[in-house]
């Protein structure tokens, strides 16, 4: 696909002899919001430090154009920074002082305006998702990569950060990866979706598609453990 | 184990009961040490290796053995007594530091461990009992029932014997119960006391056994070399126990084994070639030094598992198994609970 | 009351040799999780190089400038051998320092044979409440301390340190942002080095040092280190200063030959008093 943020084609991932992805293939197009959805183990965060370039595949092709912004899974703070310390290193990728400007991150997240001076392992898992949300957006990016949003947050938490997702995407055009367990939330938000478990690519297809497809159900239902990958999903 | 490994095993037995037959005598004198030396560093293997901790001081423990043997003999014990005081006196010296050394853990306790040492190797230097700096001399040669180990090549049998104990205690330890507790203990503290496993008095367990091979080890050094100093024991032994372990692979016995053996006979090796005629004076330390230091960087580089995991990966033509994955290598544990979606 | 104050002031400089040595050992292990047996080495180079460059006819502060930029420099290189290649865990690098240190020993003893050595700081003394000081030993306290608040300075204030305060905090949150860990490690064992030289130059005109001795300022450097757990600096400065003014006393008051014994057991029985209440208050957590 011509115009793609993110090209993944036969990726395979393998730790030891255990093999976390296989042929994996995968796009997301500018200005597009994607979903990832499947159980704990399917491989998911393997795919996202692939695209990241975090870890070495054994095999295939990713291809990221421009700059990926990431919300990694469990938030991963520099705890024993500041919120402002934290937005600003995640500008590291880019070029001159100007980048290192935290204004517009607080102007789009006011409520991290007021943390700014609070040291970020102190933060509520609810704070803490929006500063690394905050940070990604420091990266000016051209995709944002969301390795579980409501992973052990309210609702009412993953909802305001859900609408923050979705205006980011509509107001500046960012494409989104959404890498999701919960799958209703994932394919209400994004037009398009994969399904991955146990390292394969299961189901792919417009959100409403997959809604109604039976892959879906089973990761709806819950956890069927894809256990082939060598640690955390 | 599996039939090869015992073939192995027998084979590496046959040759070390013969190879002190074939060698000179200052050569036995090496294969001594390298023996005494493979002793100590199963116990520091099965420390670093099972229980997960790092011991820096394992030579005071060589050194308590070595004063025990040496002590009981000048004073008129029989010496076969001073060969069972050596290592009970090590493992409860051993046990007695332990409790509140082992409230520390991973570098604090590694650095307890060495500061216990140079505070030992300070005191007895100081005392006149223990003969001060200069030692204790003339430590009879031992002998039990009767017969007297006079020969070199009988201190070779002897130490054989101790190394072949060790072992045997060792595999029958790794191997039961509490041995696969320890595994568990090594990988994670918490995990393994969650599910049951008395971490406290396992780790106080396996720090005394350690220190009893290495009490073991000094009582046999002592009878055989006939005189103990605190020079005998510095700090340098303790690190080149660790070196020995992790350059064999720890967490196995045949690794100890290799370590020592690879490690003592180097040093023996730069040793004689430095002292040969037309070196200038210093050659022996620069050129042991420079090697050895070189090798240990080299040997850690491209075998950092260890000369035993390489090997056997190697035999088994697989690649080794990196220790651990790259994705959670540097990843802290999530803190968030996992919520099942309705 | 006059040796107490000469005993406190030379107690607090040898304390500050071993925090700036403490300050490299945490700076290290902070980003890296390597513990660096090659940091002694770095102070003997460092004091050795000023002592050569001294010689040549170098004026001071020159002389010791490019000691501390060599060992900068020997830094940058044990940390290449300790971190650069791929699949080396902690301690695979732990031993690889180690082995750079006998290395080292062999480099030392062809350029500066197995002697103590020693060279002249800054001579004079000056009389305090009584006290006979060193002039020497005020070089060290204040080099020290202004040290330190640049370290603070660094690590809270500007980009490069916060991203190194990055890599101690989180690892792979600070890949995920574009910080290549390997290479802030580099820039942490340069550090590193840096202090080491920086501890060496200062501490030479006060005790003489050979190849060896090495072994001694590690032994203090760890013992202050990692009674922080080697992660913070502000721990391991109090801890230094503790055992350098606890060893005077020993010298000065008791017996001279027990100074180490004394300091550390001293260490001893505060990390063993720290992890016993430790452990008692995550029982009471648990509850």
């Amino acid at each position: 696909m011509s115009g793609a943020v993110i090209e993944v084609a036969d990726l395979v991932v393998r730790y030891g002899t255990a093999t976390a992805l296989d042929r994996v293939a995968l796009t997301v197009g500018a200005g597009e919001m994607v979903a990832l959805i499947g159980p704990n183990g399917a491989g998911k965060t393997s795919l996202v430090n692939a695209v990241l370039g975090l870890l070495r595949p054994a095999s295939g092709r990713v291809r990221l154009s421009g700059r990926a912004g990431l919300v990694p899974e469990g938030r991963q703070m520099f705890d024993d920074l500041t919120v402002e310390d934290n937005l600003a290193l995640g500008a590291w990728r880019r070029r001159g002082r100007g980048a290192r400007d935290t204004a517009p991150v607080y102007r789009a997240l006011p409520r991290l305006a007021e943390l700014r001076g609070r040291r970020a392992g102190t933060l509520s898992g609810g704070e803490q998702q929006m500063v690394a949300f905050g940070r990604a957006l420091m990266a000016a990016p051209d995709v944002v990569v969301v390795d579980e949003l409501s992973l052990g947050l309210a609702p009412l938490v993953t909802a305001d950060l859900a609408g923050h997702l979705r205006a980011l995407n509509a107001e500046r055009g960012v494409a989104v990866l959404l890498i999701e367990q919960n799958a209703r939330l994932a394919l209400d938000l994004c037009g398009r979706g994969y399904v991955l478990e146990a390292g394969r690519i299961r189901a792919e297809g417009t959100a409403a598609e997959l809604a109604a497809g039976p892959a879906v159900l089973d990761a709806y239902l819950g956890g069927r453990a894809g256990g082939t990958e060598g640690s955390g999903s | 184990m599996t039939t090869a490994a015992r073939a192995a095993v027998a084979a590496v037995a046959a040759v070390a009961l013969i190879v002190p037959l074939l060698l000179t005598e200052s050569q036995v004198s090496v294969y001594v040490l390298l023996l005494l030396s493979a002793t100590v560093a199963i116990g520091l293997s099965m420390l670093m290796g099972y229980a997960g901790q790092v011991s820096l001081g394992q030579a005071s423990f060589t050194m308590i053995g070595g004063y025990t043997a040496a002590l009981t003999a000048v004073h008129g014990a029989p010496t076969w007594l001073g060969l069972l005081a050596a290592p009970l006196a090590a493992a409860a010296a051993a046990a007695v530091v332990g409790v509140p050394l082992l409230r520390l853990r991973g570098h604090q306790l590694a650095f307890a461990t060495l500061a216990v040492q140079l505070i030992l190797l300070n005191l007895v230097g100081r005392q006149d009992w223990t003969g001060g700096d200069i030692g204790l001399q003339g430590v009879p040669r031992l002998r039990i029932a009767g017969y007297e180990f006079a020969t070199e090549v009988s201190y070779a049998y002897l130490a054989l014997a101790a190394l072949g104990l060790v072992a045997l205690v060792t595999r029958h330890i790794v191997t039961s119960r509490p041995g696969r507790g320890l595994r568990a203990l090594a990988t994670s503290e918490v995990a393994a006391a969650s599910s049951g496993v008395p971490v406290a008095a396992y780790k106080q367990a396996v720090f005394a056994l350690s220190a009893g091979f290495a009490g073991l080890a000094g009582g046999i050094y002592a009878y055989y070399i006939g005189y103990v100093a605190p020079g005998s024991f510095p700090v340098l032994l303790s690190i080149e126990y660790v070196v020995m372990v992790v350059v064999g692979g720890a967490g196995t016995i045949a690794g100890a084994v290799a370590g020592a053996t690879a490690i003592t006979l180097l040093v023996q090796l730069l040793n004689d070639v430095g002292t040969r005629e037309g070196m200038p004076a210093s050659a022996p330390a620069v050129l042991s030094y420079a090697v050895y230091g070189l090798l240990l960087v080299l040997a850690m580089l491209f075998l950092p598992r260890g000369l035993v995991p390489s090997a056997l990966a190697l035999r088994d033509r697989r690649p080794v198994p990196k220790p651990r994955p790259a994705e959670s290598e540097d990843r802290p544990p999530a803190p968030a609970p996992t919520q099942r979606q309705p | 009351m006059s040796a107490f104050v000469q005993y406190l002031i030379s107690g607090i400089a040898v304390g500050c040799g071993f925090a700036l040595l403490a300050g490299g050992l945490v700076t290290i292990h902070r980003v890296t999780r390597v513990v660096n047996f090659a940091q002694g080495m770095f102070a003997v180079v460092g004091g050795m190089t000023a002592g050569s460059l001294l010689a040549r006819g170098l004026p001071h502060g020159a002389a010791e400038a490019a000691a501390v930029a060599v060992t900068g420099a020997v830094g940058l290189a044990v940390g290449l051998a300790a971190t650069g290649r791929r699949g080396t865990d902690a301690r695979a690098a732990l031993i690889v320092t180690l082995g750079v240190g006998f290395l080292a020993y062999a480099v030392e003893i062809m350029i500066w044979g197995d002697g103590p050595r020693s060279h002249e700081g800054i001579g004079g003394a000056v009389t305090l409440a009584g006290a006979h000081i060193q002039k020497q030993s005020f070089l060290v306290i204040g080099v020290t301390a202004a040290v330190f608040a640049l370290l603070a300075l660094f690590f809270g204030r500007t980009y490069l340190g916060k991203a190194l305060s990055a890599c101690a905090s989180n690892p792979y949150a600070a890949r995920a942002v574009g910080i290549d860990v390997v290479r802030m490690g580099l820039v942490a064992f340069a550090l590193g080095g840096a202090l080491g030289g920086i501890a060496g130059v200062l501490l030479v005109p006060l005790q003489p040092v050979s190849y060896d001795s090495d072994v001694l300022l590690i032994t203090n450097g760890f013992a202050a280190a990692v009674l922080g757990g080697l992660d913070r600096p502000g721990v391991a400065l109090a801890g230094a200063l503790t055992l350098g003014v606890a060893e005077a006393m020993v010298a000065g008051y008791g017996e001279a030959s027990y100074q180490t014994v004394v300091a550390l057991g001293l260490m001893l029985a505060i990390m063993t008093w720290r992890a016993s209440r430790r452990s008692a208050l995550q029982e009471e957590a648990a509850r």
